[in-house]
């Protein structure tokens, strides 16, 4: 029982430990917004966020299992191409259809999600 | 206006006259009136006194006593005119109100209006709840075909005490079933704390009408000690499922839940599942009800559930 299970992902985090890594996650996003980096793991987002966030990055990655680690800095790039294409095709004058019960199509309010 | 307000007294004066007449002509119709009841009550009254003489005390016609009663019923008969002239004379002028007011507006009074508003408001009400229903009903009906039902089906899982766990099991009340695994980042956490919510606001309403149920999409690590302590942080009723790789395979075909599980998987190496992330509402015969998503809340998901869980008992 101790974090270095979690983090190999030999057991899966209690309540605690998940609010812990969820804490260390919103925490490094916030460092990442403070310096404009959507994108952490590669190019000039992956130097900037070594450069000003290094310290929320260890946070991060003793907080967490590192295939989560992993997930949510994909699923911050991810979230972000859709936001902004959801702002495009607003501009471009797309109606929104209301979704029910089919929230997994392009638009849905966050449908299945790839993990 | 000072004139106006003189005409107008005027005119009231010249109105008393034909009032007061009007008035004791119909007091002296209402005497006329209880006269003849008064006859026909007497006549009524003699044929049976003289039936009577037959019982031993029968030439005492009529006792004080009766003839108290009897006194007494005639004053109630004779409704006012004797007994009070103040209170004849209130009753009277509402009756002639009453007939006026009758004559002027016929049938329609407010007593007919409230009637005819509340019985419309009632009929509107009956039709838009019964036109739920059969929106409800045609969803349920949707998803049951002919056949075999298009999603959900038979399995054999364990359960999270190692017991064995199969569809059957789950017959007879509607289940709220929702596929996930231990190791979920995000989502299912998120969305497990909504299924206790709207498990508690269901269990509030209708207890044991819903089954909770979670399988998990990741039987190589999720065995059941590891299903009961994940589960029971979020709700001590949750039931969590699992079994064999192709078992789990089998189910989320069924239930035609995106699986992604990778299956050999080297002790150690840490991995996530991609899976769908809908509750399943199955109605008590293992037929696929309705799916909630994200975009429902839990009181909104709640409330889909009882009100099919309600349709059910009808």
């Amino acid at each position: 029982m101790g974090l270095e299970e979690v983090r190999t992902g030999a057991r899966a985090p209690d309540r605690t430990e998940r609010k812990q890594c969820w804490d260390a996650r919103d925490s490094f996003y916030k460092c990442l917004d403070k310096h404009d980096v959507i994108d952490s793991m590669t190019g000039d987002g992956k130097k900037t966020a070594d450069k000003h966030c290094a310290n929320e990055d260890k946070a991060f990655h003793d907080n967490c299992a590192t295939a989560w680690v992993t997930y949510f800095k994909k699923y911050r790039v991810a979230d972000y191409q859709k936001k902004m294409t959801l702002e495009r095709l607003q501009k471009e004058g797309a109606n929104k259809v209301g979704m029910q019960g089919s929230g997994d199509l392009p638009g849905g309010p966050r449908g299945s999600v790839v993990r | 206006m000072d004139t106006i307000l003189q005409v107008t007294t005027k005119m009231s004066h010249s109105m008393a006259p034909s009032r007061s007449l009007l008035r004791t002509f119909s007091r002296a119709q209402a005497q006329v009136q209880t006269c003849q009841r008064l006859a026909f009550s007497t006549r009524h009254a003699f044929p049976s006194s003289t039936t009577t003489p037959t019982t031993a005390d029968g030439p005492a016609l009529i006792t004080p006593t009766t003839r108290n009663a009897r006194f007494t019923r005639f004053r109630n008969e004779l409704p006012s005119s004797i007994a009070g002239g103040k209170q004849q004379r209130r009753y009277k002028a509402k009756t002639v109100e009453e007939a006026r007011s009758r004559y002027r507006t016929g049938p329609f009074s407010w007593k007919a209006g409230v009637l005819f508003v509340l019985a419309g408001c009632g009929l509107v009400w009956y039709f838009e709840s019964e036109k739920k229903r059969m929106q409800r009903r045609r969803i349920a009906e949707a998803s049951k075909g002919v056949g075999k039902p298009k999603v959900g089906g038979d399995f054999n899982l364990i359960d999270h005490e190692g017991k064995p766990f199969s569809s059957a099991n789950l017959k007879g009340r509607y289940s709220l079933v929702y596929f996930g695994f231990t190791h979920c980042p995000d989502i299912c956490p998120e969305e497990l704390d909504k299924m206790a919510q709207m498990f508690d606001l269901v269990e509030a309403q209708a207890p044991g009408a819903v089954v909770p149920v979670f399988i998990t999409c990741d039987p190589a690590r999720d065995d059941p000690k590891v299903l009961k302590s994940y589960l029971a942080e979020f709700h001590p009723k949750f039931i969590g499922l699992t079994g064999t790789y192709d078992e789990i395979k089998d189910v989320c075909k069924a239930y035609r839940v995106y699986f992604s599980t990778p299956k050999d998987v080297k002790p150690g190496q840490d991995y996530l599942v991609d899976h769908s992330i809908y509750f399943y509402l199955m109605d008590p015969e293992g037929d696929f009800v309705e799916a909630l998503g994200r975009q429902h809340s839990p009181q909104q998901a709640a409330n889909v559930i009882l009100e099919h869980v309600k349709d059910w008992k009808k």
